[in-house]
């Protein structure tokens, strides 16, 4: 049971679209993204009124994705707002990408009249139905009466134990019914209880069993980030003294300059971190769910390691990967724990983990990542981003696309803090990177954000720069323009003999970015020469007004290494095209 | 064996039992039997499901189960007697 702050406004009449809003501000929200129309629109008329922030979208989709990046990057809800029907369907895509992600959202949309629902009419769409699959949980109100307790529960809900979205589709006579407001000063769910602390035995035994293991590797996802454990984790590792890798949620959670940290594993991969998974006695996992992008082919994955898998979604537990000791519970509070158990457990016994770490820091320095100059002289894909993340810091919020560019991101961009980098691990969704941004900027509005964005994916959510222009929400955003749906084409050449089957986008053609960035009130800019790039990196970062759009004009052959391919086994990782890493020269 | 039965007790709202039998479509689950029906208290009703796993783990199945928000308490029964879940997922009853 959770109680909760009761507004002045219990009790008194209004109605129920007004209660809506009334719900909305008890739960402290302070800002949403949305767009109106029929079913929603009597919520829009105290939406005017409100003290909350609401930003127009250009399509629902970004409103979706906006509210993701300000979760991700604040840690509380994002609301999004739609209205029935198509809009309700725009927020899909969003909502799955979340459910795939954890991410706590609060997606409200309107629905047709409640004596309506069932008899298609106009901008009817079973939204509940819809998105049962991929939300944590969502409802249907067809009372003015109901509409307090299920805002004040789908919040609840979104944020608590493992996070997620939740919808809340209302119909319209809902909103238009006069009702009495009254916010619930206690939520109680009888099939919703999510276990905070973990039990002592599981904590002991995750002790024992590190202070026995001579290879003991982190396994970090993005639940650590989640759970705002980064610092305790920084504890834990140096009290261990063992390498830590990172998945793609989990960037940032550790710092990467660590000499500890190995980088991140699975398909894209460093060599030293997909290797230390594979050889390790131990893993130590933390808020990760061995999915298969990170473990490669699941019957060879990690063979002959012993596993820790804490969790705060007992679900996860044995899904995928059998767990020696499963830990379920809170992460932060899990490591807190954790600590002092394994120190008493270190005093007891100290395996020697010096061969280990050894081998690991030699497989990082013989393996870093690295990537070649294009032959003709062009622009590197890879050194525009990494100049991007060199010369605009480590404070610097960055979200990407989907593909190629993504990749590099998460490579050649050094991540030092919790919630600087986000991107849409799970689902994988294109054109996540410009409504994130302009959510990661709304809700952390100091901050230099950059969207490193692909020109595939940019084409599929633009629109949300005017919105951003519009709405003094000055991103960043470079398109590392290679003029192709580069990753499929990266498949393409490795798997279907360079056989380039529509992944040409002609991008260097069309659209002219710069001329499609002012005309939406960005600032339009282009590089195409390696000497130009520091400069228009600096212009960009010297333009805080507007939002800033840069094409960057790169060469179109680069590939993202290394590559452990889909459906085969992390030890057939190759650093480049038919090379394997020289295994007979490593002592694992 | 690989055919189960359990006990569920849901909410008793609108679209529970879609919640119930899209995870298993989801999953793929296999059920052979479900039945739904009512219990002492008018807020929430009893399914009793036979699941054939084919392959999947009767311990992920309930856990998964349990996650659904709706889902209030769940139960294996064997020769018609209640049995306690094996507890390899610590607290899947939430
Ligand atoms: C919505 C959606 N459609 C299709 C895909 C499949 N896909 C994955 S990466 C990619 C290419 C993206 O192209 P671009 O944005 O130019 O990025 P690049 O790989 O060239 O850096 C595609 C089509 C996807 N992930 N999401
Ligand atoms: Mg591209």
């Amino acid at each position: 049971m959770t109680t909760q702050h009761v507004p002045t406004a219990n009790g008194t009449a209004m109605s129920g679209a007004t209660s809506l809003v009334k719900s909305l501000e008890a739960a402290n929200v302070d800002v949403m993204f949305g767009l109106p129309g029929g079913a929603i629109l009597p919520a829009y008329d105290p939406i005017f009124d409100s003290t909350i922030r609401h930003i127009l979208v250009r399509h629902e989709q970004g409103a979706g994705h906006a509210a993701t990046g300000y979760a991700q990057v604040t840690g509380r809800a994002g609301v999004c707002i739609a209205t029935s029907g198509p809009g309700a369907t725009n927020l899909v895509t969003p909502l799955m990408d979340a459910g795939m992600d954890s991410v706590p959202l609060v997606a409200i949309t309107g629905q047709v009249p409640s004596a309506a629902i069932g008899t298609d009419a106009f901008q009817e769409a079973d939204i509940r139905g819809i998105t049962m699959p991929f939300t944590k949980h969502n409802f249907l109100v067809t009372k003015a009466a109901d509409i307090p307790r299920a805002i004040a529960e789908a919040f609840h809900i979104a944020t608590s134990g493992r996070p997620g979205p939740v919808l809340v589709d209302i119909a319209k006579d809902a909103l238009q019914t006069q009702t009495t407001f009254n916010w619930p000063a206690k939520i109680e769910l009888a099939g919703y209880n999510p276990r905070i602390t973990p039990d002592n035995q599981s904590i002991a035994d995750a002790a024992a069993l590190i202070a026995q293991s001579k290879k003991p590797v982190f396994y970090v996802g993005g639940g650590v980030i989640k759970a705002e454990a980064s610092k305790e984790l920084a504890q834990l590792v140096e009290l261990l003294g063992a390498p830590v890798v990172t998945t793609l949620m989990a960037r940032g959670a550790f710092p990467d300059s660590h000499p500890l940290h190995l980088g991140m594993p699975g398909m894209h991969g460093t060599v030293a971190a997909v290797t230390a998974l594979q050889k390790a006695d131990l893993l130590i996992t933390l808020g990760a769910r061995f999915d298969d992008r990170v473990t490669g082919k699941l019957s060879t994955f990690a063979v002959s390691a012993k596993v820790i898998h804490a969790d705060i979604d007992p679900a996860e537990i044995n899904k995928n990967k059998f767990a020696d000791v499963p830990v379920v519970g809170d992460l932060r509070e899990t490591i807190t724990a954790l600590i002092p158990a394994l120190k008493a457990a270190l005093e007891k016994s100290r395996p020697d983990l010096t061969p280990w770490n050894a081998s690991m820091q030699k497989l990082k320095s013989t393996y870093p990542l690295g990537y070649t100059l294009p032959d003709d002289g062009s622009l590197s894909p890879q050194a525009v981003i990494e100049r991007i993340g060199k010369i605009s810091g480590s404070e610097t919020i960055f979200t990407s696309g989907v593909g190629q560019h993504q990749m590099w991101a998460s490579q050649f961009i050094s991540y030092e803090h919790p919630r600087t980098w986000l991107n849409s691990g799970g689902a994988g969704t294109m054109g996540y990177g410009v409504p994130a941004a302009m959510g990661a900027k709304v809700g952390a509005p100091d901050a230099t954000v950059w969207a490193i964005d692909g020109d595939g994916c940019f084409q599929m959510t633009n629109q949300e720069l005017v919105t951003c222009a519009l709405n003094n929400i000055p991103i960043k955003v470079a398109i590392i323009n290679n003029e192709s749906l580069g990753m499929v084409r990266q498949w393409q050449t490795l798997f279907y003999e360079g056989r380039y089957s529509n992944t040409s986008l002609e991008s260097k053609r069309v659209p002219n970015f710069p001329m499609l960035a002012e005309a939406m009130g960005c600032v339009g800019l282009s590089c195409e020469r390696p000497e130009d790039l520091d400069a228009t990196i600096e212009k960009a970062m010297s333009i805080n007004d507007q939002p800033v759009v840069v094409d960057f004009r790169v060469h179109r052959d680069a590939m993202v290494w290394p590559m452990v391919a889909a459906g085969t086994s992390n030890d057939e990782i190759m650093i480049a095209r038919a090379t394997a890493p020289d295994w007979d020269s490593q002592e694992l | 064996m690989s055919i189960h039965t359990i006990e569920v007790l849901v909410e008793n709202e609108p679209g529970v039992l879609a919640r119930v039998s899209g995870l298993f479509a989801r999953r793929a689950y296999n059920i052979d039997t479900l039945v739904v029906g009512p219990t002492s208290n008018p807020e929430v009703s009893k399914m009793v499901i036979q699941v054939n796993l084919e392959g999947h783990s009767l311990e992920q199945v309930i856990a998964q189960l349990d996650k659904l928000i709706s889902v209030i308490s769940i139960e294996e029964l064997v020769d018609g007697a209640k049995k306690p879940v094996k507890d390899t997922q610590p607290d899947y009853q939430n």
